[in-house]
């Protein structure tokens, strides 16, 4: 199913069961995952290494997934961020005033639904990325500097975009 | 002779005098026969030994019987608690008045009458009591009212609690949907597993999903149903709408013969209200109206929806020929819960959602039906 080389995935949720058995099934599938139970913990994940897409539970104690998922997208801003959602409908999630997610999925959440949301996520996140990253790359190239500080000035570059 | 002339002038003055009283009683007369006639209020007076012997128009409707059925009965057999009626009565005897809140009396067709009285002693010129006037006001449809009020309270209470139910249960749903859907993988790698015991466990492992799936459905309708938000609105086709919604649901029909029909009285039928809540109430009647027809148990039937417009509104109808609502339940299928089908097929919250949303839309619902016949259920939406 996963034909992307490794997406790396962030999980969070204070659900700690529910992650158990979440990240074995990802993981079987070859992706890279990282589990945290709260917020806090994720953006302390975050800030560490560099993930493609994060699934974070709306309802948590400490920092709600609302608040999660914007910090995570200041740490990280191409993050693509899924929101999974106990309320009765992605609607009445979004009433609750949230911020834009890749996309809010309810809770139980269809397993297959999921995969396909993970990877479009991806495909998300590399397409804004490779945008950007052309475009800055080309200004470091019209740049003129020299060899030397041109290959410091990518190596930034990749730390930023997490393109290892 | 001077006597005389006297006299027949007294005379004169005593029969005017006696024609001015005649006409003031005649109108006295009129104007209390005008008040017994026009008044809502039931307002009865009886003799010494409590028969009625008076009894106004307005009290023939508020219980049932007319006045000839009521003249010369006691008071006290209308009433539904004799003796406390009996214990107001005699309050009034002693001390001239009485007052009753909340007196409950019994209609012909046997509902309760909720009415607040007063009563009245009538006397005679030496002060005997010669019988009592009643006024009796009915509250029966204020008293509904605040029942009613009291009720819808309720359930907006219980669907609070239901839904911050439905939220918590949809924590552990998830997990077991995970949990089952981890046990399914290990089952099919599993090395050493004999062909019957794989296909045990895969078995077992397929109805764990499939019944967290079923709780899902309830829990996740039971959250839209306790969702109170506010409609959105914008212009749209209603029957456009409803051949949408059909094509949508053509699947279900697909392998039988019932057919479905769309008939607006106009195209475009134009309305200002909420276009998603809408489609959800017309897919929630369609699909009964489905159910209905297949549980004949024959394999054709028709569905005629048909949507017109009145002065402010739009009607839509959805008639089937299907197996009908019995008289008792047709009160009881908008209640929370309520469902006839088999358990696992229906959740008991289809049409109580529906209600809901179309209340909220400035509208209302009813129904016909008739077993053996059919159903036929009337969505009134306002047109703006």
């Amino acid at each position: 199913m996963n034909q992307e080389p490794n997406i790396r995935v962030l999980l969070v949720d204070d659900e700690e069961n529910l992650l158990e058995y979440l990240s074995k099934r990802l993981l079987k599938l070859g992706f890279t995952v990282k589990v945290t139970f709260s917020g806090e913990e994720a953006i302390t994940a975050a800030t560490e290494q560099h993930y493609d897409v994060a699934v974070v539970d709306l309802k948590m104690p400490g920092i709600d997934g609302v608040e999660t998922q914007k910090r995570l997208r200041e740490v990280q801003p191409y993050i693509q961020c899924i929101v999974l959602t106990g309320h009765g409908s992605i609607e009445s999630a979004l009433e609750s005033g949230q911020e834009d997610a890749f996309q809010y999925l309810l809770k139980p959440v269809d397993y297959d639904n999921l995969l396909t949301n993970i990877e479009e996520a991806y495909k998300k996140r590399v397409e804004l990325q490779r945008e950007d990253f052309s475009k800055q790359l080309e200004t470091i190239q019209r740049a003129g500097l020299g060899a030397h500080g041109m290959r410091k000035a990518i190596k930034e570059l990749r730390e930023i975009y997490g393109i290892e | 002779m001077e006597s005389n002339n006297s006299l027949l002038a007294e005379l004169k003055k005593v029969t005017q005098e006696l024609a001015s009283h005649k006409i003031e009683l005649y109108q006295t007369r009129s104007y209390l026969q005008c008040i017994l006639q026009n008044a809502t209020d039931l307002i009865f007076a009886t003799d010494a030994e409590d028969a009625v012997v008076s009894f106004s128009k307005g009290g023939e409707k508020v219980l049932g019987y007319s006045w000839e059925e009521i003249m010369g009965r006691p008071i006290k057999d209308f009433a539904e608690d004799r003796v406390s009626f009996g214990y107001l009565i005699a309050t009034c005897q002693e001390e001239g008045s009485a007052v009753g809140l909340d007196v409950r009396f019994r209609h012909k067709d046997g509902k309760t009458v909720f009415c607040n009285i007063s009563l009245l002693n009538l006397t005679n010129r030496e002060g005997q009591r010669v019988g009592a006037v009643g006024i009796c006001q009915d509250i029966t449809q204020w008293k509904q009212l605040q029942e009613d009020l009291i009720r819808v309270d309720r359930l907006a209470e219980i669907g609070r609690i239901a839904a911050g139910v439905a939220h918590e249960i949809n924590n552990p749903l998830a997990v077991i949907n995970e949990v089952s859907g981890w046990t399914g993988e290990v089952v099919r790698d599993a090395k050493g597993l004999g062909p019957d015991d794989r296909q045990e466990l895969e078995k077992a492992v397929a109805q764990i999903g499939g019944q967290t799936k079923r709780c899902r459905t309830i829990t996740h309708k039971l959250l839209d149903f306790a969702r109170d938000s506010a409609p959105v609105k914008s212009q749209f086709d209603i029957d456009e709408l409803l051949k949408e919604t059909i094509s949508f649901l053509k699947p279900e029909v697909k392998y039988t013969s019932i057919k479905i029909d769309v008939n607006s009285a106009e195209r475009p039928l134009l309305v200002n209200s909420d276009r998603r809540l809408l489609e959800q109430v017309f897919v929630n009647f369609i699909t009964n109206a489905i159910h209905a027809v297949q549980e004949r148990g024959e394999d054709t039937g028709h569905i005629q929806i048909t949507a017109v417009k009145t002065n402010s509104d739009i009607e839509i109808r959805f008639q089937d020929d299907g197996v009908g609502i019995p008289a008792d339940m047709q009160t009881k299928i908008f209640d929370l819960f309520f469902t006839t089908k088999p358990p696992g097929k229906g959740t008991g919250l289809g049409l109580p959602i529906c209600k809901n949303i179309v209340k909220n839309l400035g509208g209302d619902i009813t129904l016909e039906s008739q077993v053996g016949v059919g159903t036929t259920f009337t969505v009134r939406i306002p047109i703006a």
